[in-house]
């Protein structure tokens, strides 16, 4: 009982963390039908810019180690703010660069175009801050709290209750206020958007913006466990993606339940036979792919005939 | 910053196309590995500083047989096709007369036999896995030579501490599902096999899992009291966390990677100093040892695994003395001569006669201590256990 | 053109011969040999994403197939290397066929992740499971095939995998050219009107994913044997990445795989020296090149060479006299008994029922029009009775065989053609190309044939052609035959569908508001094409709403309102019937204005 306890509190924690993300492929791909393919790279721009930002409050050069005392909830807050707003303005370069050229032309040009920014912010991390992983305190403290017998790390608590805040707060956004329903609305018909008089390239630009820094974030939220790598993009945002086409990636709380479902899956499935997750999870993608190809809460498209 | 790295490149590509600038009669040296690509790269990074001081060192101090060593660096970004274009490259192409690297054992699996074949001498300096030097040790020269902690050595340290301090003889092993860790697994079973000792657990994560609680509770519930933990750095802090969640502190014993920086970092200072792991020489292990590090830092200020350095700086020293016993840089003459190469005197050790004609492993257990880390750095670790050891111990 | 390939598939045998014998360099010759294997695995690949617009990112499962194929064949059974190469193309098809059962039902990103996840659990298996592919470790000792006892050599490696290529090509190539080259394409433009005309979409994707399999299993298995070795660490998601990196950076001509590999695989060896530099230069090419080449850089090439020498933009010259088109004999059914016969069709989308409890009669011959006001489920029941739609209640029989259950091109094969009322046209194609995938289901060579373009393929191929140009003869599109169909008028596009759907030789053709659009005297002409295909013993069934145009031509009219069908017989009875004019009128007293020409105005005034 522990253990599954124990197990379903990691997997939700990192199911905080993929759907973070995987809410960002939705976010993108309702107004552009296209999404970034090289989104991990963006989670390790977060990752690395906080880092930084936190060794300059600090008064450390860049490539000093990161002690606990670095770390106060304060400066944690303001790298957040720091991480997230560069990769937002990556998220702006991404669009003029390497999506706009390409959406609504049919084809592959923009999975490669994203893929490529990717390499590209990876790489720039990597001759910046070179390819050893950094790890990173969390600012909660690193001492186990124990709770029915099983122990969670603070930084796993946090996670969990900013992502989980996070989401609320987009589902309202986009379900309540001018700027969420404009959003849908281009999701929903873009031309007829644009005669309703909303500004569509604004909401496209700002897509990006959104769907960018929550990568940024969710790299900062991630650091503090994973220790921040330039290496740890693809795998996070591989499952990521996987969470939002499960779930539905035209189905904003589809791509949040992906990312939980995917999360509580994983550990699950390490209880049973760690070594055998990702073929285990693959597999059980393809099967609900076939079965539902739109995802568990997407919408079917019918071609029009 | 490393961007000076790349810099550097772009001026090293205008000064190779200028051309000219190696000279007929100077000797290439080949490193191949991993410096970008993957989660080891930091391995390699550190593996080719290590590889360049030293050639820097030698030149300074006249070269080798009257002639310049150059070095010829390539990255093989972790897969192994670009690693056997790359050795092809080093070889036919640019003619070097020894090689040093890869970065993982796959890659070194994966190329080795193209050396063999042109008998170009190679030693591993970081790859472990027990096969590189094994697989040719019967062919009349076995150019694959290795001065690192092959698995198989550290195995018969870390088991026969495990052996001698667990009280109910109940040894569990958990390792990352890279083929590091499952190699580890396997030799660790063979050589618990050899003290008749079965392991009541074998559990496996994945490379980046950060936790561990589920696998290690099925260890606990088999009534273990010490735990063998095969992994890289990260690995096995997540593997101490996880420990520490469930609440249990068990003797955990790893191996030498667990002498990254990145170990107490992730797993904080307190967790770290539980672990006992494996080393063969720390930057503060001499004088010759602290030297190299600070001057590795200079050019690699994030470096975590000295050892990697250290390992390769020391495989370029003894290339450099075969080669002057040999007085050639004929590979098979070379090869021949490292067999017997005397009186080196390394970052590691001082190597005497280091390898034999069937043995080309440079490291053994002999060289081998066991260790932990206390503060920012890793000390010599001694017990009441260890002083009770004899070399029937080290079973392998 | 034909020479130009000619000379260009003589110089690369001629250079694949020759080089190892100039350089005996080593690293010269595996670069060459890479070349090969990327090349291969590339052309392949080709045919599945450029031409059939399926995504794969998965591919390096495949090639891992192919290799450990190889591997585990001469190692462990002891088969012979050349036929344990031979198996791994064929393994290798197999498993993309599996990968294929999903792809008729996912498209888009869900497609990309089901060959995300392919490719992972490929990889996954290779390194977990031990025992039998060895994880990291690997196999050692894979045999490399061998020439009188003598294993071969960097030289014989070059040949062999050159002369593999050149096979490679000839065979894809032909089989683009063929009848298989223009599904491809039609099912990358527009599958359902793909289905329509007979195209077995299930099949042509299928197809798609194992033609790109067999190569890449070959690609894997040179790799595997030539190294003699093969560990988990060679399949990674990287190297899928870069196969499709070498396919859209190629350009989709028979040229671009090749192009691609060449420029990439030298790119690779060329910047090994400088990682950062070769890192920054991957991202850029995948960022900017598509910016700057929409298809890739042998479409560059090829547009950048038909500005400099026009004359190789001039599309090969048509036989001119070809004669009247006629339907096979056989084909035509005896007039004047029923065709089609459909009882109590009925589809419901929820709440809203489109077509409810509809029977219906066509008789051969006959020209039945489907009227009714908007929304009454005319577009509906065309696509219940074409296999579009599945019915949920109701049968239908057509020239004595239930249609039930069938997918949409084999109802087209029993005999039933049909338009759209959104006009789907393969719109990159030319005009005779539409109509040669028409064709598609009466060419009967078989795969064998169309990769070899052996006697029996290049026959048909001429014989289509020719068919073809009668249709587009009778159609009067002649002169259009080697226009871009997107680029014709409006008008003309609506009579190529027509022409693509009597390309499939229909017994009853269905035709979704053909007058949609055009003036009145496209209408005129219309009126006459619908008149010679009824000649030519066509049954037609068609929705229209210029009511002058039905009036004068059918025979038959029935009227469908809010799903049911409320009156059908001659035109005069029928826009007579009180039911119909209150249909078009509503209820309550409207306007005369509102009712469309034709109905209660005997005789119609325009």
């Amino acid at each position: 009982m522990v253990v599954l306890l124990q197990a379903l509190f990691s997997g939700l924690a990192l199911g905080g963390i993929y759907s973070l993300v995987a809410v960002g492929f939705n976010i993108t791909h309702g107004t552009t039908r296209t999404f970034n393919f090289g989104q991990g790279e963006f989670l390790v721009a977060g990752a690395f810019v906080s880092v930084s930002v936190l060794l300059l409050l600090a008064g450390k050069g860049i490539n000093a180690p990161l002690d606990a005392i670095d770390v106060t909830p304060t400066v944690y807050a303001v790298s957040l703010v720091g991480g997230t707003l560069v990769t937002a303005v990556l998220g702006v370069m991404l669009y003029f660069t390497a999506v706009r050229p390409f959406a609504g032309r049919p084809g592959l040009a923009w999975v490669m175009s994203t893929i490529g920014f990717g390499i590209l912010v990876q790489n720039t991390a990597l001759a910046i801050w070179g390819p050893s992983p950094v790890p990173m305190p969390s600012p909660l403290g690193n001492d186990v709290i124990r709770l029915a017998g099983a122990g969670f790390v603070p930084q796993e608590i946090l996670v969990l209750v900013v992502s989980v805040a996070v989401l609320i707060a987009l589902d309202v956004v986009m379900r309540r206020t001018r700027l969420g329903k404009a959003m849908r609305a281009v999701a929903e018909n873009r031309n007829a958007a644009t005669l309703m008089g909303i500004d569509v390239s604004a909401v496209v630009v700002g897509a990006f913006v959104l769907s960018s820094a929550f990568a940024g974030l969710a790299g900062l939220l991630v650091a503090p466990i994973t220790t921040a790598s330039v290496y740890m993009g693809l795998t996070l945002a591989l499952k990521a993606f996987s969470a939002a086409i499960v779930g539905g990636l035209d189905n904003p709380r589809g791509c949040m339940l992906g990312g939980f479902l995917m999360g509580l899956l994983e550990a699950l499935v390490g209880l049973w036979h760690a070594e055998l997750r990702e073929i285990a999870i693959f597999l059980l993608i393809i099967v609900v792919l076939a079965v539902k190809p739109e995802g568990l809460l997407g919408r079917r498209r019918v071609e029009k005939v | 910053m490393d961007i000076r790295r790349w810099i550097g490149g772009a001026l090293a590509m205008a000064t190779a196309l200028a051309a000219g600038t190696v000279q007929a009669q100077d000797i290439k040296i080949g490193f191949n590995g991993d410096q970008s690509a993957t989660a080891v790269a930091e391995l390699g990074t550190a593996g080719r500083w290590g590889f360049e001081m030293a050639i820097e060192d030698i030149n300074k101090a006249g070269g080798v047989l009257g002639r310049k060593l150059v070095p010829v660096i390539r990255d093989d970004l972790g897969t192994p096709p670009k690693s056997i274009q790359n050795v092809t490259e080093l070889i036919d192409n640019e003619g070097v007369a020894a090689i040093v690297g890869p970065t993982n054992s796959g890659n070194a699996l994966a190329f080795m036999h193209i050396p063999q074949q042109k008998k170009i001498p190679v030693i591993v300096p970081i790859a472990t896995a027990t096969e590189v030097t094994t697989r040719y040790a019967k062919q009349a020269q076995n150019f694959l030579f290795r001065i690192s902690m092959v698995d198989r050595e550290q195995v018969a340290l870390i088991v026969a501490y495990a052996v001698k301090a667990s009280p109910t003889k109940k040894i569990a092993i958990i390792a990352d599902s890279t083929g590091y860790g499952q190699g580890g697994i396997k030799d660790a079973t063979e050589v618990l096999a050899l003290h008749g000792i079965k392991p009541v657990a074998v559990e496996k994560f994945g490379p980046k899992d950060t936790d561990m609680t589920s696998q290690l509770s099925k260890i606990r519930g088999e009534g273990a009291d010490t735990v063998i933990v095969y992994a890289i750095a990260d690995g096995t802090a997540h593997t101490l966390k996880s420990l520490d969640k469930i609440g249990w502190a068990p003797i955990t014993l790893s191996t030498w990677g667990s002498q990254s920086s990145v170990l107490p970092r992730t797993a904080g200072q307190k967790l770290a100093e539980r672990l006992i792991l494996t080393a063969s020489t720390t930057e503060d292990s001499n004088p010759r040892a602290k030297a190299l590090g600070e001057r590795i830092r200079k050019n690699y200020p994030t470096m975590t695994t000295f050892a990697c350095a250290a390992q390769a700086y020391d495989a370029v020293l003894l290339l450099a003395a075969a080669m002057k016993a040999a007085g050639t840089t004929d590979g098979e003459k070379v090869a021949a001569a490292l067999e017997g190469v005397t009186g080196v005197q390394g970052i590691v050790k001082t190597y005497d006669k280091p390898f034999s004609k069937t043995d080309h492993e440079g490291l053994t257990v002999a060289d081998f201590y066991l260790a932990r880390w206390k503060g920012s750095l890793v000390g010599r670790y001694e017990d009441a256990v260890t002083k009770t050891f004899t070399p029937a111990d080290f079973k392998k | 053109m034909k020479r130009l390939h000619l000379a260009g598939v003589v110089a690369a045998a001629a250079f694949v011969i020759l080089a190892p014998f100039i350089t005996g360099n080593g690293f010269h010759l595996k670069v060459l040999f890479m070349i090969g294997v990327n090349y291969l695995a590339a052309v392949g690949l080709n045919v599945l994403v450029n031409h059939t617009g399926q995504k794969s990112l998965g591919h390096a499962g495949l090639f891992a197939v192919g290799a450990y194929t190889a591997a585990l064949l001469t190692t462990r059974f002891e088969w012979s290397p050349w036929l344990a190469f031979a198996a791994s193309g064929v393994t290798a098809g197999v498993f993309g066929a599996l990968v294929a059962l999903p792809a008729l039902r996912v498209a888009g990103p869900a497609l990309a992740m089901v060959t995300i996840g392919f490719g992972i659990v490929i990889e996954k298996i290779v390194s977990e499971w031990q025992d039998v592919f060895g994880g990291q470790a690997g196999i050692y000792g894979v045999v490399s095939p061998s020439v009188g006892g003598t294993d071969f050599g960097p030289r014989e490696w070059v040949w062999f995998t050159g002369a593999l290529c050149l096979v490679a090509h000839l065979a894809v190539r032909s089989l683009l050219r063929g009848k298989h080259g223009r599904a491809f394409r039609a099912v990358s433009h527009a599958e359902i009107a793909a289905e329509s005309v007979g195209v077995s979409v299930y099949r042509v994707k299928v197809l798609a994913f194992v033609v790109s399999a067999i190569t890449c299993g070959f690609a894997g298995a040179l790799v595997a044997q030539q190294n003699q070795y093969i560990n988990s660490d060679f399949i990674t998601f990287g190297l899928s990445i870069f196969f499709l990196l070498i396919v859209l950076f190629g350009g989709s001509s028979p040229a671009g795989p090749l192009l691609g590999a060449i420029l990439l695989t030298l790119l690779d060896a060329f910047l090994a020296r400088w990682p950062h530099i070769q890192h920054f230069t991957y991202g850029l090419l995948l960022l900017f090149a598509l910016y700057l080449m929409r298809d890739g850089l042998s479409g560059a090439i090829g547009a950048l060479a038909r500005k400099v020498v026009p004359s190789l933009g001039v599309p090969p010259a048509l036989p001119t006299a070809v004669g009247d088109w006629q339907l096979r004999a056989g084909e035509v059914a005896s007039p004047d008994r029923p065709l089609l016969e459909a009882r109590g069709l009925r589809k419901a989308y929820g709440g809203v029922v489109p077509v409810n409890r509809v029977d219906l009669d066509l008789r051969t011959g006959h020209i039945h029009s489907l009227i009714g006001p908007n929304g009454a489920g005319k577009t509906t029941l065309i696509n219940l009775l074409s296999g579009i739609v599945a019915p949920d209640e109701g049968s239908v029989v057509f020239n004595g065989r239930p249609l039930a259950g069938l997918a949409p091109n084999r109802v087209c094969r029993l005999g039933l053609g049909r338009t759209f009322q959104n006009l789907k046209l393969f719109v990159d194609m030319t005009v005779l190309e539409n109509v040669e995938v028409g064709l598609h289901a009466h060419l009967d060579a078989g795969m064998w044939h169309t990769l070899w373009a052996t006697r029996t393929a290049v026959r048909e191929e001429h014989e289509a052609r020719d068919e073809a140009l009668r249709i587009l003869d009778f159609l009067d599109l002649r002169d259009k035959a080697n226009e871009r169909a997107g680029s014709l008028p409006y008008g003309l596009q609506r009579r190529l569908e027509i022409a693509r759907a009597l390309a499939t030789h229909p017994r009853l053709l269905l035709l979704d508001e053909p007058a949609a659009g055009l003036n009145p005297q496209e209408t005129g002409d219309l009126i006459d094409v619908i008149g010679r295909i009824r000649d030519r013993g066509i049954t037609i069934l068609l929705i229209e709403h210029h009511m002058d145009l039905v009036m004068k031509i059918s025979d038959h009219v029935i009227v469908l309102d809010r799903g049911e069908k409320i009156a059908e017989g001659p035109p005069s009875e029928v826009q007579r019937n009180p039911r119909v004019i209150r249909a078009y009128l509503g209820d309550d007293d409207a306007a005369e204005d509102d009712l469309p020409p034709g109905i209660a105005t005997a005789g119609g005034h325009g």
